[in-house]
C-alpha cells in the first residue's frame, strides 16, 4: 500500500468562463519512506496540488488516497500530516522554542524529552541562540528555518513542505541541506516538498515530479531527469546552465551519421555509436531537436568550429558561450581556460551525450544510443 | 461554497430587512415630495395619492402659494450656495492638501507626523467648540456673511481628508519610480506632475468626493456664520418650518434635490469611494 | 572583463588588500583624472544606523565595477547617492573629477536600472524608455522632427535588447523578464557615460538570468558606458565586473579582480559569500617542528607553507574549497577518515557531505563525470597548496610573507 495515491487529479478554480484548471489529469504515487519534490516555475500547478493533498483545497474530480484511506471530506487535522508553510505562519506571541515544541507539548510528551528534541533540531538547523527569541524579532532566513524545525520535529505520516528554504541565506543552504536530508532518511520519513529551485529538489528528493501548466512532465529520479528527460521542457528546465538547443537535420549516409546544423556546421558520427535502433529513428525524422547539456560540450583539438563571444570564470567552473551554427553554445570547464572574445575553438559531443526530441511535439526520441519507448 | 435553500433564503430575508430599515425613511421623502400637505398629514397614512409636481414648481419658481398667501422661497439660491461652496472649498482644499500630502509623503522631516496628526484632529474637534470664538473673529475681521469666510472655514472639513487619504496614496508609489523619472533628466516638479498626481488619481478623486459630500452636507457652520442671501440648502431647509405651520412638501421636495447630487456622484463613483476609503492599504 | 585568464601583473589602487580600501590621497588623486567616478569617504546614517561608513572607491572610464555583499550592506542606497536622490552626510562623489554636491540628479547624466523595475505603470513601454530622451533638447528643428528621432532611438534600444515587438504594451502586461529589459532600455537608450544597475537580475527567472549573464557584459562593454553594477549574487559579480568592491555592513571590505577576490579573499567572510558550495572553515592551531610549520587534522599532519610561518601559535582557521578537496585511497599521506552522509547530485558537479571522526562537517564536490564514494567509509586527501588561513579571531587572512612564486598570493608585481 503506498504512502500517497493521486488518481487523475483535476483542480479547477473559478467558475465557467473564468475558470482556470490549475492541475489536470494528475497521477502521482509515492510509498513511505520517499522524499518526493513537486518541481516547476510558478503557476504550474505544484502548490496547489501540495494544498490538495493538505486537505487545504477540494479536488474538483479524482481522488487522493492518503495511508490507503480516501480522503474524500476528511479535513486536514484528519490526515496524520505535518506542514511548513511558504509564509512561515509561527505563531507571534510564543518563542521560537515554544513555536517548535508546540504540537510535541500537544501530544503531552514529557518536558525534559521535548526540550531535548527542540535543542537538536536546532542546533541541526542552526538557529540554537535564538530559541528564546520572538518571531517579529529574527530574520526571515531564521523564521524560516523556525517553521520548518517545527514541521519536521513532529511524526506524522506525510511531511508536507512548501517552499522551505527559499529565504535561507545561500551560504547555509548547502550544509542545512545535507543534514535534513540525512536527517529525513534516518527517520524513514515520508516528504512532499514544493520548490522551484531544482538545485534544492536534487538535493533533497529520491524523485521529482516536475510539472508545468498543471500537467506532470515527468517523475522520475534526478539522475534519470537529467540523463534521460521525458521531452523538451523538462530537458530544458532542469539544469545550470540550461541544455543547449539546436535544431538538426539527420542525414544517414553508408557508415555514417550526419546530423546537419546551421552554417555549414554539421556532426558526424560512426554510424555505430548511436546503433541502429536510434539510427532508423533517425531516419524516420527529417528535422530533430539536439540537446547537449553543457558540461558534455569537450572543447577540444578537433572538432566543429565555435567562435567564443564570452569566457566567465566562476570560481569553481568556467562558462563558455560561443557562437555555434548560428545558435550560441554554452560549454562548462572545470578548469580554468583562457579563451577570450573572438578566438575559435573547436567543439565535440560524444554520441552518448545528445539527446534528440521531436522536433514539433518536443518529445524525447533518443538519448544518446538508447530509444525512448 | 454550497449554500442550502433555507440559508439562501434567510440570508434574502435579512438583507431585505436591513435595506428596508435604512432605506425607508429616504424612500418615504420621495414619496411625500410628490403629496401635497393635506395628503401628507392624512391619518392612517396611505399609498394611494394622486402625485402632484407643486411642490418642486414652488421650490424652483421662488413662490409658494399656499393659505395664508404667497410664500418667496429662497431655495434655489440655497442650491446655488451649496454648489458655490463645496466647490470652492474642495478646489482650495485639493490645490492646498495636494502638494502638503506629497510633502508629508516624501519629505519626512522633524515633527513631521506631529504635524500630520494635528491637521487630522481638527475633524475630531465638535465644530461647536470653535463655533463661538469664530464667530466673534469673524466680525471683527468683516469676514462675517461672506463666501470667502465660510470657504475658508469649510477647509477645517475638507483639508484633513484630502491630506490624510491623498498622503496614503503618495506613500504607497514606490520611490524607485520617482527616482527613475529624475534620473531620466527630470525636475522633482515635473516628477510630481507627470508620474506622482497621474498615480495618486484614484486617491485623489476619492477624497475629492468624500470631502465634497462633508462640504455639501454641513450645517453647522452654514448656521451660524452665514445669514439668509449666502446659506446652503442644509441651512435653507429650516425655512420651511414657518410661523403659520410646516411645509412638509416642500421641505421633503427640497430634500431630495438637496441629496440628489450627492447621492448621483456617490453612485456614479462608487468604486473611487470604496478605493479611497481603504486608503490604498492593499498592495499589489 | 572577466576573461577567465589570470591578468599578469596587474597591480591598481585598491587591490585585493583591507588596507588599500582607503588607501593613500596621492594615489588616489593620480587616479582621479582617469577615473569616470570617484567616492571619498561616503557616509549616510539613518536615526543610529550607520548604513554607509567611509566609503571611497573609483571606476575607471568604461570599466564595470560590482558592488556585491549581502542584503541590508547599503549597496542601493551607496547607488542612489550617486545617483544624487539621496544625500549623503559626509563625502564626495565626483564624476568626471567634478564635484557632485549640489547638482541635481537630472543633471548628472546618469542612467539607472532599479531591482523591482521601477517602469512607470500609466506610460507604454515605449513611453517608459523614451523619457530620458525628452529632458535633452534633442537634434531637429521641428518637434516632428524631434519625435523621429526618439522613436528611432528607442527603436534602436528595443532591437537590441529584444522587446520591440512588447513596446506598445503596458508595463502590466510585461513579463518579468520584458518589464527588466524595459527598464534597462530606459537606462541606455539616452546613452549616458555613467550606468548604475541596481541588481536588475533579482526578480528574474532563472532561465533568463543565465541568458542576461552571458549576454550582459557584451552589451555593456560595447556601449563603452562606465557601469556600477550591484548584486548579491557571487557568479554574477565575478561574470561582469572588471573588479568587485565587497560591501559588508556599510564598508568596503575588499576591492579587487574577481580572482583577487575568490583566491586571495581578504577575511572569511568575503571567502565564505564567493563560492557554493561555500568556503570549508576549520580551526586549526599551527605549531613548527623540525620539518617546519604544520596543521593537525584529525591527527595526521599537513604541512603549512613556510611563508606562513608567521601563523605559528596563533589560532587560526584554514580554508580549504569543497572543489578542493578530493578523495583518495587509506594509503595516500595524509588521508584522513570520513563518513559520507549524503550525496548531492547537481548537473555539472556532485556534492558530498561528510563527517570527519570528531564530528566536523565538510562539502565536497567534484565534477559529474568523475566517480566518487555515495554514502560510508571513505578518505579524503586536503592539498594545503590550494588552502587559505585565517586568523580565527578577526577573520582576516594571513597572508605569507616572501611567498615562493607561484603560491597563490604573489604576482608579477611583487610585493606589496
Amino acid at each position: 500500500m503506498s504512502q500517497l495515491e493521486i488518481e487523475d487529479v483535476t483542480k479547477i478554480y473559478g467558475a465557467k468562463r473564468d475558470a482556470v484548471a490549475a492541475v489536470r489529469s494528475l497521477d502521482l504515487r509515492i510509498e513511505r519512506g520517499d522524499v518526493v519534490a513537486l518541481l516547476g516555475s510558478s503557476g504550474c500547478g505544484k502548490t496547489s496540488t501540495l494544498r490538495m493533498i493538505a486537505g487545504f483545497e477540494s479536488v474538483t474530480s479524482g481522488t487522493i488516497r492518503v495511508g490507503g484511506r480516501d480522503t474524500g471530506r476528511l479535513p486536514p487535522a484528519g490526515r496524520n500530516i505535518a506542514m511548513a508553510f511558504e509564509g512561515y505562519s509561527l505563531y507571534p506571541p510564543m518563542t521560537v522554542r515554544e513555536n517548535i515544541g508546540f504540537a510535541l507539548q500537544s501530544a503531552r510528551v514529557d518536558a525534559a524529552e521535548i526540550r531535548r528534541r527542540v535543542d537538536d533540531m536546532a542546533a541541526m538547523l542552526e538557529i540554537g541562540n535564538i530559541l528564546e527569541r520572538y518571531p517579529s524579532s529574527i530574520s526571515g532566513g531564521q523564521q524560516q528555518r523556525a517553521s520548518l524545525a517545527r514541521a519536521l520535529i513532529r511524526e506524522a505520516g506525510m511531511h508536507l513542505l512548501d517552499e522551505p528554504m527559499g529565504q535561507l541565506e545561500p551560504q547555509l543552504r548547502a550544509l542545512l541541506r545535507g543534514r535534513i536530508k540525512h536527517y529525513l532518511k534516518e527517520r524513514g520519513c515520508t516528504v512532499i516538498l514544493v520548490t522551484h529551485d531544482q538545485t534544492e529538489a536534487n538535493a533533497l528528493a529520491d524523485r521529482i515530479a516536475v510539472m508545468e501548466g498543471g500537467e506532470l512532465q515527468q517523475y522520475a529520479t534526478p539522475a534519470e531527469l537529467r540523463d534521460r528527460p521525458a521531452n523538451l521542457f523538462t530537458g530544458t528546465f532542469i539544469g545550470e546552465p540550461p541544455m543547449n538547443v539546436i535544431d538538426a537535420a539527420p542525414v544517414l549516409d553508408g557508415t555514417r551519421v550526419r546530423l546537419v546544423l546551421g552554417e555549414g556546421v554539421s556532426l558526424d558520427y560512426p554510424r555505430d555509436a548511436f546503433g541502429e535502433p536510434v539510427v532508423r529513428v533517425l531516419g524516420e525524422h527529417p528535422r530533430v531537436t539536439l540537446g547537449v547539456r553543457p558540461h558534455a560540450v569537450r572543447v577540444a583539438e578537433s572538432g566543429a568550429p565555435a567562435r567564443v563571444v564570452v569566457n566567465q570564470w566562476l570560481g569553481d567552473q568556467s562558462h563558455v558561450a560561443a557562437a555555434f551554427a548560428g545558435a550560441t553554445l554554452v560549454a562548462v570547464e572545470h578548469d580554468r581556460v583562457s579563451f577570450a572574445r573572438g578566438d575559435t575553438i573547436r567543439v565535440a559531443v560524444a554520441a552518448e551525450d545528445l539527446h534528440l526530441f521531436d522536433a514539433t511535439s518536443g518529445k524525447a526520441l533518443a538519448h544518446g544510443a538508447e530509444v525512448v519507448a | 461554497m454550497r449554500r442550502s435553500p433555507i440559508e439562501r433564503a434567510l440570508r434574502g430575508v435579512a438583507l431585505t430587512v436591513v435595506v428596508v430599515f435604512f432605506m425607508f425613511p429616504i424612500l418615504w421623502i420621495v414619496l411625500m415630495s410628490f403629496q401635497t400637505n393635506e395628503t401628507i398629514l392624512r391619518m392612517p397614512p396611505s399609498l394611494d395619492f394622486t402625485p402632484t409636481l407643486a411642490n418642486y414648481k414652488a421650490l424652483i419658481t421662488g413662490k409658494l402659494v399656499s393659505n395664508a398667501g404667497t410664500l418667496d422661497i429662497a431655495f434655489m439660491g440655497n442650491l446655488w450656495n451649496s454648489v458655490l461652496l463645496s466647490v470652492s472649498s474642495v478646489a482650495l482644499a485639493l490645490i492646498l492638501g495636494v502638494p502638503a500630502a506629497y510633502a508629508f509623503a516624501r519629505h519626512k522631516f522633524r515633527g513631521s507626523e506631529d504635524i500630520a496628526f494635528t491637521l487630522l484632529s481638527f475633524k475630531f474637534a465638535p465644530p461647536l467648540l470653535v463655533l463661538l470664538p469664530l464667530t466673534l473673529y469673524f466680525q471683527k475681521i468683516g469676514l462675517a456673511n461672506t463666501y470667502v469666510g465660510l470657504i475658508w472655514v469649510y477647509q477645517l472639513i475638507c483639508l484633513p481628508l484630502i491630506l490624510w487619504i491623498v498622503r496614503g496614496y503618495f506613500e504607497d508609489i514606490s520611490p524607485d519610480i520617482e527616482y527613475a523619472h529624475r534620473v531620466s533628466g527630470h525636475s522633482w516638479w515635473s516628477t510630481f506632475r507627470k508620474i506622482a498626481i497621474p498615480l495618486a488619481r484614484p486617491g485623489i478623486a476619492a477624497a475629492a468626493l468624500l470631502a465634497f459630500i462633508f462640504a455639501w452636507n454641513n450645517f453647522v457652520f452654514a448656521l451660524v456664520l452665514a445669514s439668509a442671501d449666502k446659506q446652503p440648502v442644509t441651512v435653507g431647509a429650516l425655512a420651511f418650518v414657518t410661523a403659520s405651520g410646516i411645509q412638509y412638501g416642500q421641505i421633503a421636495a427640497a430634500i431630495v434635490l438637496s441629496i440628489a447630487p450627492t447621492l448621483a456622484l456617490a453612485l456614479v463613483a462608487q468604486r473611487y469611494l470604496v478605493e479611497g476609503l481603504s486608503l490604498g492599504a492593499v498592495k499589489g | 572583463m572577466n576573461d577567465g585568464a589570470a591578468a599578469p601583473g596587474a597591480t591598481d589602487a585598491g587591490e585585493g588588500s583591507l588596507e588599500s580600501a582607503g588607501r593613500g590621497e596621492s594615489e588616489d588623486r593620480e587616479t582621479d583624472s582617469v577615473a569616470k567616478l570617484s567616492l571619498h569617504g561616503i557616509t549616510r546614517r539613518y536615526g543610529r544606523e550607520t548604513v554607509l561608513d567611509q566609503v571611497s572607491l573609483d571606476v575607471p572610464a568604461g570599466g564595470t565595477l560590482v558592488l556585491f555583499g549581502p542584503s541590508g550592506a547599503g549597496k542601493t542606497v551607496l547607488l542612489r547617492v550617486v545617483a544624487g536622490v539621496v544625500e549623503a552626510d559626509a563625502g564626495e562623489v565626483l564624476i568626471d573629477g567634478r564635484d557632485q554636491h549640489g547638482i541635481e540628479p537630472e543633471k548628472r547624466g546618469i542612467g539607472m536600472a532599479f531591482q523591482n523595475f521601477a517602469l512607470f505603470p500609466h506610460l507604454s513601454a515605449f513611453e517608459n524608455i523614451a523619457t530620458p530622451l525628452h529632458s535633452r533638447r534633442g537634434e531637429g528643428a521641428t518637434r516632428a522632427e524631434r519625435r523621429d528621432t526618439r522613436t528611432e532611438s528607442v527603436e534602436r534600444v528595443a532591437r537590441l535588447l529584444k522587446i520591440d515587438h512588447v513596446l506598445r504594451q503596458s508595463p502590466g502586461a510585461l513579463s518579468n523578464g520584458q518589464k527588466q529589459r524595459t527598464s534597462l532600455a530606459r537606462a541606455l537608450v539616452a546613452e549616458p557615460e555613467l550606468l548604475l544597475l541596481d541588481d536588475p537580475l533579482r526578480n528574474v527567472d532563472a532561465k533568463l538570468r543565465f541568458e542576461m549573464r552571458l549576454e550582459l557584459p557584451r552589451l555593456l562593454a560595447d556601449q563603452g558606458t562606465t557601469v556600477v553594477y550591484v548584486t548579491q549574487d557571487y557568479k554574477e559579480a565575478m561574470a561582469l565586473g572588471d573588479r568587485i568592491a565587497v560591501l559588508v555592513a556599510g564598508r568596503v571590505e575588499q576591492i579587487g579582480s574577481p580572482e583577487d577576490i575568490y583566491l586571495r579573499p581578504a577575511t572569511k567572510r568575503i571567502a565564505t559569500l564567493f563560492g557554493d558550495p561555500p568556503i570549508n572553515l576549520l580551526d586549526v592551531d599551527p605549531e613548527c617542528d623540525a620539518d617546519g610549520p604544520y596543521v593537525t587534522l584529525s591527527g595526521r599532519r599537513y604541512p603549512l607553507d613556510p611563508a606562513l610561518a608567521v601563523a605559528v601559535g596563533r589560532q587560526c582557521t584554514l580554508g580549504v574549497r569543497p572543489e578542493a578537496l578530493r578523495f583518495g585511497d587509506a594509503s595516500e599521506p595524509g588521508a584522513i577518515p570520513v563518513t559520507v552522509e549524503a550525496e548531492t547530485p547537481l548537473n555539472e558537479k556532485v556534492v558530498d557531505l561528510v563527517t570527519t571522526v570528531r564530528g566536523r562537517e565538510i562539502l565536497v564536490s567534484r565534477p559529474a563525470h568523475l566517480s566518487g564514494p555515495a554514502s560510508g567509509e571513505a578518505h579524503l586527501v586536503v592539498p594545503m597548496e590550494r588552502a587559505l588561513l585565517f586568523e580565527r579571531a578577526s577573520g582576516e587572512r594571513i597572508r605569507p610573507r616572501g611567498g615562493s612564486p607561484g603560491s597563490p598570493d604573489t604576482d608579477a608585481g611583487g610585493a606589496r
